[in-house]
């Protein structure tokens, strides 16, 4: 397929960014990976498009573990990889950047393009809107869901929230910078999402002609970790990725917070798993109660209960490789 | 009866293939890389609906598109458009993003019409008729011996019920051809298919011109697996628009189309019963068991299947869905049987308590071609991969989450060449040497082959031979398919490059005063009585200006069909996430004499890789309520990469008397029954039998999930 | 922006609808001062089109491919990949997904590996463009490791391999096999030659070495 014709613009600053995303119908785009696959795939049709890479100021890795790291939304996956203070202070960001696409697309694609991607439900990628409804029935819950939610699902949002980086950055309690018309705002990532309740609400809640700019993750305490379930182990997309982020007094968990991607049209923080994990002494069973509290309200669909066992899974294994206790391995 | 040396220089070597820098430089051309002058871009228009009758379509504003050259309607007013992807209309322009610009302005409105897409919807009661003759179409059924009275016999029996997807070819390379019109009656098509000859033949009846008239050639391809036999009518359909427009067009399919509509390997179902005797002997089968092959049907596959059942009967219900048809796709059939008769084998040697390979044993058949053979090959796969060392029984895998398991299953596959293809070597004054022949190389080392026999027979260096395949006006050769194009092609071969050397030194020999029969050809030299006398090229000299060409027919005694084959798999199953990750596996396959040992090994592990696929990731999702598949693409529909590669030993059973049977293709086979192995080797690992391919963690941990409440209940 | 997020089905073009109502569907979404701010900021854009070029129909470029200055006459939508294969008659790098899973149109772009089918042509000029073309077909190089090796059979992936890999030894010339499979994640290979590939990867990383 190719795309829809369209305009090109490459500013090289921010400003200019700004301005030129301001026509009608505009989108910005960075890696393309995304972006250019709905285009072809012909679910996004934008008349203009406004290359951001050019925009030098956007991209790089800055900061160190005693103060936190600030990560431009023009940063390539691959750089966030390279960076040490990421692999030293965020386990959890830099393991899962890792695991996301493969070589080419960590060459390619954005941190800030993986935040704001679109959902990769196939119901949406095949044209049929972002909720799916036909004839006011969700053709998700009528066919193949095996791949959607399992929280939420009593609304009509279906989806799961694409972006694996915003599990992590949440579970940091990184913030992200936008700038737009209006000036520069600043919010958590989770802030990022939201679950729309109709056809003509976007999971987003960036507005049109604004641009993210960076992600700030406070200094690390204690320990963060990822662990990503997948069917290939080549180029795959997780099924459930969990990422926590403890703070320890001795040996117990004073503070959690555990975040899942695979299981909610937005990052799911699951307070029930943290709440199970506070207070006690993180071990292999106080972390299998944790997962398995993570799930007690999980409601999933016709296709998809594998994925409550799944997600027991990955929080427990988020946690004991965040302690250090992949029994797994042995 | 001829027979291949005794002693070969370079047969049953590793010699890599003849095309392969040029593929590994980016250099070779491919059909789809072909561009003649003023070549334009042609687009399909497909139906985006699984059942539908067109009620008008206007082709007028696309007609007046800037660089639209020729425009075709394929399915006019009150076509019924029988699957999505189903062929509608085509453009040709000057850029492919005007062809699909001017594809988007055609005008179709559409009576959508009732449609079923999977089998169970197809089979349902009240499920919309989708073909005249009724949705399902019984297929032959198999009665052997009295079943009822057999069963009595049995002491285990089991009742499972197993299946395995739909799965497409995902050629890399997508179908199609680039045509274009030498004059009004002459037409050379570059065209990405397995059997020029065929293709040649079937542009010449669209066009109603002579079989001389009509040039494809297929230099290099990227795969068909069984699904480019011909131009189909997206190439038909591309001839046509060149014809319109008065310039060559190319047409390949988009990824999507390829997914839906060139071809696919049918699903297959069923529920079968087996019982056994105490000491082993199975005593009897039932099955019933279904399968989709689309809107035409097709999805038969063989059950029983290897083993010597004394009683049987099958039912087999051929189902019709919206969907594309399906095309053969390596060893058509065989993977479906395979996978269902060897579950059930498990299952059974479970239930009796039986080691699964003496079970095998017990029940190949006695007087059967392929039993010594499998015996041969299960003692080397079990020692290789360490079956006595390290296989648990079943359920006993390992304390932890990962567990470990083996699993085995044997296939078999016909194949066997035709006795009427061709080929011609000329031997030219300089020197140089040609081979010739209408047959083409899909990347199995078809054209490596062929000059390795020449070269063999010349005392030459493969590289000195010209392996010119890949010509539809070339002399007949083999399409590439059913393991048939090496047994097809290698004897025409030896006949032609035998002749072409007894034709030079029958020139030869009366300039050195010799008999013909005191000469030989070694090393780049020609031999009277055994001492080199000339170097090639000067005994080549003397054929003055008139080159050698001798024309190959088959030859008895240097070809055969028929192989067995088992493999082996090693898997770690991680019960808490369903993951399975395939640690080994290993084939022993028989196909009689192998002329290069490199593209041999390329070919089974190929095998292997596909049947893993097949084992662990692939399948066809389509959604029964809109009627599109969901995963038409390469990342939801999963296919493996580098980091899913296991250790894959291979290992060629080929003592003399297999050798001596000739050449047997191997394209087949060593696919047949990875996945089934798979299959296997998970249920040992898990204690569960997951019955349902592909081995994913959503069907792992199903299996594992209704295991857990069977055993509560 | 409207985005309704649906594939315009048969008979409706969702571009006009995007021209037309489509346009107040999305100021629904908007919320009050972003809208206004909107607004101005769509009469600023004009002006940004003096300070950036926009760029639209037909457009010249020039591409640095394989060490040539190429000029030819793109879309902005034309993938860096279509322009190699159709206008430049480069046709070392394949189109096989067209959507990034699948590796075949692999090519370095200022020495990293990108997928071209999802890299667009005007986005690359100035940049050093490299397909497996200009690669070293002698003894030393990938391409030739590949052919020993058989790490190909029909070969159409294996542009995409040879290229994948190329990057890879360029930044670590000593691979173990855990990081060739790593460095080769992002290509697929239907016919299952990955055996030979990682073999070629090997063997071509120790004749590097040798060099």
């Amino acid at each position: 397929m190719t795309m829809k014709a369209f305009e090109y613009a490459s500013p090289s600053t921010l400003d200019l960014a700004l301005k030129a995303l301001a026509a009608p119908s505009s989108e910005a785009l960075s890696g393309g990976t995304d972006l250019l696959c709905r285009m072809k795939d012909d679910v996004a049709a934008p008349e203009r498009l406004v290359y951001l890479k050019d925009v030098k100021d956007l991209a790089g890795v800055k900061g160190s573990a005693a103060e936190g790291v600030t990560i431009g939304a023009g940063t390539l996956l691959a750089s966030v990889v390279a960076s040490e203070a990421v692999k030293a202070s965020y386990p959890a960001l830099w393991q899962t950047t890792l695991e996301v696409g493969t070589p080419q697309i960590r060459n390619m694609a954005t941190v800030g393009g993986n935040l704001l991607q679109r959902p990769r439900c196939w119901y949406f990628r095949n044209g049929f809107g972002l909720l799916a409804m036909q004839e006011g029935k969700s053709l998700v819950r009528l066919g193949d869901n095996r791949y959607h939610s399992i929280f939420m699902t009593d609304g009509d949002a279906l989806f799961t929230s694409p972006s694996s980086l915003a599990v992590p950055l949440i579970a940091l309690g990184a913030t992200a910078t936008i700038v737009g018309p209006n000036g520069e705002r600043t919010l958590p990532v989770e802030d990022l999402y939201r679950a729309p309740r109709t056809d003509k609400q976007r999971e987003l809640t960036i507005e049109p002609g604004e641009i993210l700019t960076k992600v700030t993750i406070p200094p690390a305490k204690g320990k963060n970790a990822s662990y990503e379930i997948r069917a290939k182990q080549s180029h795959d997309w997780p099924i459930v990725l969990a990422s926590v982020n403890l703070t320890l007094e001795g040996e117990t968990v004073s503070a959690a917070k555990i975040m899942l991607y695979g299981v909610a049209p937005i990052p799911w923080r699951s307070a029930a798993a943290e709440q199970a994990l506070i207070g006690k002494k993180l071990s292999v069973e106080t972390a299998e109660d944790a997962g398995k509290a993570a799930v007690k309200n999980a409601q999933p669909l016709s296709m998809n209960q594998f994925k409550v066992s799944l997600t027991t899974t990955a929080v427990k294994r988020a946690l004991l490789t965040a302690g250090g206790m992949k029994y797994w391995e042995a | 009866m001829a027979s291949w040396p005794e002693h070969p220089r370079l047969i049953g070597t590793r010699i890599p293939r003849v095309d392969g820098m040029a593929k590994a430089s980016g250099r070779a051309k491919y059909p789809s890389d072909v561009r003649p002058e003023g070549m334009l871009f042609g687009v399909m228009l497909y139906s985006p609906h699984a059942h539908a009758k067109i009620t008008s379509i206007d082709t007028t504003a696309a007609e007046k598109m800037p660089g639209v050259k020729a425009v075709e309607v394929i399915a006019k007013a009150g076509a019924t458009l029988r699957y999505q992807g189903d062929d509608i209309a085509a453009v040709a322009a000057e850029t492919e993003e005007q062809a699909r610009d001017a594809i988007a302005a055609i005008k179709v409105v559409y009576e959508v019409l009732p449609h079923v897409v999977t089998e169970a919807a197809s089979m349902a009661d009240g499920a919309p008729k989708i073909v005249n003759t009724g949705n399902v179409r019984k297929g032959r059924a198999i009665t052997k011996g009295n079943v009822n009275d057999a069963f009595k016999k049995a002491d285990a029996t089991i009742e499972g019920t197993y299946s395995a997807p739909v799965i497409t070819h995902v050629c890399l390379e997508t179908h199609g051809l680039t045509a274009k019109w030498d004059d009004k009656d002459h037409i050379t098509a570059y065209a990405s298919t397995q059997a020029v000859g065929p293709t040649a033949a079937e542009l010449a009846g669209t066009f109603n011109i002579p079989f001389t008239n009509v040039t494809v050639l297929t230099e290099v391809m990227g795969g068909g697996f069984g699904s480019k036999f011909g131009a189909d009518l997206w190439g038909r359909t591309a001839a046509q628009l060149a014809q319109k427009a008065g310039a060559p067009v190319k047409m390949f399919l988009d990824r999507v189309q390829e997914h839906l509509a060139a071809g696919n390997r049918p699903s297959a179902s069923g529920t079968v019963k087996m019982g056994a005797t105490k000491d082993g002997r199975l005593v009897a089968m039932e099955a019933h068991t279904h399968g989709t092959g689309g809107v035409r049907g097709g999805a038969g596959f063989p059950l029983p299947y290897v083993y010597d059942v004394p009683a049987a009967s099958r039912t087999h219900d051929d189902v019709m869905v919206n969907c594309g048809g399906a095309r053969a796709m390596r060893a058509p059939g065989h993977p479906q049987g395979c996978i269902l008769m060897e579950a059930a084998m498990d299952d059974l040697a479970e239930k009796l308590g039986m080691d699964p390979i003496d079970f095998r044993i017990k029940n190949l058949a006695p007087n059967d071609f392929h039993t010594p053979i499998y015996l041969g090959e299960l003692a080397i796969g079990a020692e290789a991969i360490g079956w006595k060392e390290n296989r648990k029984p079943r359920g006993q895998g390992g304390k932890g989450p990962i567990k470990k398991g083996f699993g085995v299953a044997l296939h078999q596959w016909g194949g066997g060449g035709t006795q009427d293809k061709q080929v011609t070597c000329i031997i030219n004054p300089d020197g140089s040497v040609e081979l010739k022949s209408g047959t083409q190389d899909i990347g199995t080392g078809a054209r490596t082959i062929l000059a390795v026999i020449a070269a063999e027979i010349l005392g030459l260096e493969v590289g000195q031979i010209k392996s010119n395949i890949g010509n539809s006006t070339f002399p007949t050769g083999q399409p590439s398919g059913g393991s048939t194009t090496s047994p097809s092609m290698a004897p025409p071969c030896y006949s032609a490059v035998t002749a072409a050397r007894d034709a030079l030194f029958a020139k030869v020999a009366p300039a050195l005063g010799v008999q013909p029969a005191d000469l030989d050809v070694k090393g780049g030299k020609v031999l009277v009585k055994g001492e080199p006398k000339l170097t090639w090229a000067e005994a080549c000299r003397k054929l003055g200006t008139m080159p050698i060409s001798e024309l190959g027919k088959f030859q008895p005694g240097l070809a055969s069909g028929g192989v067995g084959g088992c493999q082996f798999a090693e898997v770690e199953v991680d019960v808490e996430t369903g993951v399975v990750r395939v640690k080994k596996i290993v084939a022993v396959q028989d196909s009689g004499l192998i002329l290069d040992l490199l593209t041999w090994e390329s070919q089974v592990y190929g095998g292997v890789i596909g049947g893993l696929n097949y084992g662990l990731f692939e399948e066809r999702i389509m959604d029964p309520t809109t009627g599109v598949m969901l995963n038409a693409d390469m990342e939801m529909y999963k296919l493996a990469g580098a980091s899913d590669i296991p250790e894959i030993i291979v290992k060629a059973y080929d003592p003399p008397e297999q050798k001596a049977r000739g050449v047997i293709g191997v394209g087949e086979p060593p696919t047949i029954s990875t996945a089934a192995a798979i299959g296997n080797a998970v249920s040992n690992a898990i204690g569960v039998r997951v019955p349902v391919w592909p081995m994913s963690p959503r069907n792992v941990l199903n299996a594992l999930a209704a295991a857990a409440t069977e055993g509560k209940a | 922006m409207a985005d309704l997020d649906t594939k315009p089905r048969p008979g409706a073009s969702r571009r006009d609808f995007l021209r037309g109502s489509g346009l107040a569907a999305a100021s629904a979404v908007i919320s009050g001062p972003a809208r206004a701010a909107l607004d101005e900021a769509a009469a600023e854009a004009r002006e940004a089109q003096d300070a950036v070029p926009v760029l639209s129909g037909q457009v010249k470029i020039t591409l640095k491919v394989n060490g040539q200055e190429r000029h030819t006459t793109v879309e902005p939508r034309s993938t860096l990949l279509d322009t190699l294969r159709h206008r430049l008659d480069v046709t070392g790098p394949k189109r096989v997904c067209d959507r990034g899973s699948c590796g075949a149109c692999t090519t370095l772009v200022d020495g990293a590996p990108v997928y071209s089918c999802t890299t667009l042509a005007v986005s690359c000029q100035g940049k050093t463009i490299e397909t497996l073309e200009s690669f070293d077909t002698g003894p030393e190089g990938v391409p030739h490791a590949f052919h020993q090796n058989d790490g190909l059979m029909c070969g159409y992936c294996t542009p995409g391999f040879v290229t994948a890999c190329k990057a890879l030894l360029d930044r670590n010339p000593h691979p173990t096999l855990e990081e060739v499979k790593q460095g080769l994640n992002g290509n697929i290979c239907r016919c299952g030659t990955y055996v030979g590939v990682l073999k070629a990867a090997l063997a071509a990383a120790k004749s590097m070495k040798g060099a």
